[in-house]
């Protein structure tokens, strides 16, 4: 995946989409552990879904661009 | 325990007072130090990244860092859509007249206009998106109408600093000891049920007084209304909460409808009771009473859904054959006719009873199975506030504009930016006027704040640490007055002056003149903003608005009566608790305007509530022609008294209610509907009753 993207002549670094695509599967995963009430066996549900959220993206980020 | 705590419990115990204050003041500390923290946090990050102006971060962490945070996710999600549109629209614009600064101006005035209006049309979260969308279009595009080739990088600039500022300070107030509001949610859904249930088995004797009635309903309009508010934005926080939004919603809306069934009944029995029909009320009583005994439990028991949703089954199962018995016992004809009406109110109560209790036992569950119907809650919103708002902060952006354009102020962009700010803050707040000047001496007192650390404490600074040092002790004045509800807004402005005026940068540039000239562009600013709300005054909480929010709570009547009856039920009973919510909060408790309000409402509630019925019934059965047209006329006739009371009116709608009443003779499922609206019109505790013919009896029903 290149590093930049031009997007009507503007160019965006290659990292939005994928932090886009991250927010949007983080969604996903929210819904299903607040669904099935997961959140409980947490201490800091806040602090959890924050690192989650950063391992997610950094991995997808170390995948997609490294 | 420990001595030390053994000795602080005593001391609480002696001086609750003493105790009090410091919990109070721990509570405005801990907000003092997660603000600072993301002020900090926001200044340095946009130090590290280069961007131009950290000071631009730093506001908007000021802005929307609230003591009240404990809903930092819905405030950020519409935040985030906020900042987006208004740096969207403020590049379009420049990009349209970069040469133009008379339609810019207006443009500009316009857009700040409408971003005000919204928000004083959205009354909980949303409001700070409006807010936001009108300072970023001002933000991005005023600094750079001097230098239109450089906008796009300047706007660039711009959006980055708002959107850092939006993440330090939603991460900040997310993870550094949040308030969780979903315990509060929770707590208030469980005491309202209970009170609910508890209100129910209470009145197993038969008959409320209809002060005590009004109380109830204010307690459950006030109760339905802020357990929606609060679900709106918990979702945003706490994924349980999110998945079981839909259940919530469903669940007041059950508990509305039943407390609207409940209290027709209850209107019912009272109006026998005062004709003396008392055969009738005994039978509809000892019909009512299994309801009671299905809710006493063992006392531990008593609000577990539990226990009470198969009970209240099963007593729902035995109704038919106890209502066709004491039916028997009664004369054939008006009798008949008054236990019919009170058995059919009965059951609906008792299935949405038994609806909201099972809903309650889903909801308490740990995992949500399947799917529910889904329900809205209404709002009523009244344009009319948010046009007066428009226009309100249109006049001050083109005020300001004109005195820019006319006199070539060099410093016109603050004043304009600042009046922005001011506008869109002060419109979502609930009393502007003593909000604007509290903020207004607040913000001066911020600048003067300001211009102390820059030019004295900071010169001699050197990194950040020395930053933090030479900054820190008259910054935390503003968090901490922010905290202290009786200070006013002094402090929102104290906050925002303060940052404004350091304009923190990396590295630092020192230019008194520019600041001085800054300063006063700013107050200039402000000032308009505050002064605006005398000239247009705020149309919300105002006798007018009430007097036109009381007419649309009268006419929720003729919706009933005429609007598209697929969904009906629940835009009702939301909408018309939200109207009466927004009319009551501002009526003195006990005053003669309220009491009429709440009279007014529980009319409202059980002649729409009747006629829905009423409606439906006619849509689902076979009737013929003439029954219909009757029907029709009577539900007609009752709209239109509604829209217009008075005598000759209601006169009229009773006379075509019985007509009604005979027309249906056979077809005895609409005629307890029929009954209910007669009994409704005629009703001599009810503010009908002014314009009942005098002398005339009160049995002739």
């Amino acid at each position: 995946m290149p590093r930049e993207i031009a997007i009507q002549g503007v160019l965006v670094p290659g990292l939005l989409p994928i932090f886009l695509g991250c927010l949007l599967l983080m969604v996903l995963v929210d819904l299903l552990i607040g669904r099935y009430g997961l959140y409980r066996y947490v201490w800091h549900p806040p602090l959890f879904r924050l690192a989650l959220f950063a391992c997610l993206f950094g991995l997808a980020g170390l995948l997609f661009l490294h | 325990m420990s001595v030390a705590s053994m000795k602080t419990g005593r001391a609480a115990r002696r001086w609750p007072v003493l105790a009090e204050a410091s919990a109070g003041e721990g509570r405005a500390w801990l907000f003092v130090f997660k603000t600072l923290l993301a002020l900090y946090l926001a200044a340095w990050l946009a130090m590290w990244l280069r961007l131009e102006q950290p000071a631009t971060a730093m506001i908007t962490v000021g802005i929307v860092m609230h003591p009240h945070s404990g809903m930092v996710q819905a405030k950020s999600f519409y935040r985030a859509i906020g900042t987006l549109c208004g740096s969207a629209f403020g590049l379009a614009l420049l990009c349209v007249f970069p040469q133009q600064r008379v339609l810019f101006l207006l443009c500009m005035s316009l857009w700040v206009g409408l971003c005000a209006g919204g928000a004083t049309l959205y009354r909980n979260f949303m409001a700070y998106g409006f807010v936001l969308a009108g300072y970023t279009a001002a933000i991005v595009a005023l600094p750079a109408i001097g230098n239109p080739l450089g906008v796009f990088d300047s706007a660039l600039m711009r959006v980055s600093e708002v959107m850092l500022g939006l993440l330090v300070a939603g991460v900040v107030s997310e993870l550094v000891f949040p308030e969780r509001l979903r315990l509060v949610l929770r707590q208030e859904a469980r005491a309202h049920f209970a009170h609910f249930i508890d209100f129910v088995r209470g009145s197993t004797g038969g008959s409320i007084p209809r002060a005590e009635m009004e109380q109830a309903h204010l307690r459950f309009v006030r109760a339905a209304v802020q357990l929606e508010n609060q679900r709106a934005s918990v979702i945003f926080e706490d994924p349980e909460i999110r998945a079981r939004s839909t259940r919530m919603r469903l669940l007041n809306q059950h508990n509305m409808a039943a407390a609207t069934s409940f209290q027709s009944l209850h209107h019912l029995i009272n109006r026998l009771q005062r004709e003396r029909r008392d055969a009738e009320v005994a039978a509809l009583i000892a019909l009512y009473r299994p309801i009671g005994a299905a809710l006493t439990t063992a006392p531990d028991e008593l609000h577990d859904p539990a226990v009470l949703a198969p009970r209240l089954r099963e007593c729902a199962l035995g109704l038919p054959a106890r209502e066709a018995e004491l039916r028997a016992g009664l004369a054939p004809g008006r009798a008949q006719l008054a236990f019919d009406t009170g058995a059919t109110v009965l059951k609906r109560f008792l299935d949405e009873l038994c609806g909201y209790v099972e809903v309650e036992l889903a909801l308490r569950g740990r995992v949500q199975h399947g799917a529910v119907e889904r329900v809205h809650f209404r709002r009523a919103n009244d344009a009319t506030g948010a046009m007066v708002a428009v226009l309100r902060t249109f006049l001050t952006m083109a005020t300001l504009s004109a005195f820019w354009i006319a006199s070539g102020w060099a410093f016109g962009v603050s004043a304009m930016l600042l009046a922005t700010v001011f506008s869109g803050l002060l419109a979502a707040m609930p009393n502007p006027l003593a909000s604007a000047f509290n903020m207004l001496a607040g913000y001066a007192l911020g600048m003067l704040a300001g211009l102390f650390t820059a030019y004295v404490l900071l010169p001699g600074s050197d990194g950040f640490p020395m930053l933090v040092a030479a900054t820190l002790p008259l910054l935390l004045i503003g968090p901490w007055l922010n905290a202290h509800p009786e200070f006013g807004n002094i402090g929102g402005g104290y906050a925002i002056g303060i940052v404004y005026i350091l304009a923190l940068k990396n590295p630092m540039v020192y230019d008194p003149a520019h600041a001085f000239n800054d300063a006063i562009a700013q107050l200039a600013g402000v000032a308009l903003a505050a002064v605006s709300f005398v000239f247009v005054p705020r149309v919300t909480g105002s006798g007018w608005l009430r007097r036109r929010q009381f007419r649309r709570l009268r006419e929720q009547v003729v919706e009933a009566a005429s609007a598209p009856l697929d969904g009906l039920p629940w835009r009702f009973e939301s909408e018309s608790r939200d109207l009466f919510h927004q009319a009551i909060v501002h009526t003195r408790p006990g005053s003669r305007e309220s009491r009429a309000l709440l009279a007014w409402a529980l009319a409202v509630h059980e002649s729409g509530r009747a006629l829905i019925e009423l409606r439906q019934q006619l849509r689902a059965g076979r009737y013929p022609v003439e029954v219909r047209e009757a029907v029709d006329r009577a539900v007609q006739a009752v709209a239109r008294m509604y829209r217009r009371p008075d005598a000759t009116q209601r006169q009229q709608a009773e006379g075509l209610a019985r007509a009604a009443i005979e027309a249906c003779a056979a077809a005895p499922a609409l005629r307890p509907h029929l009954y209910q609206l007669l009994g409704a019109l005629r009703d001599d505790e009810s503010p009908l009753a002014g314009w009942m013919p005098a002398g005339e009896p009160a049995r002739a029903t």
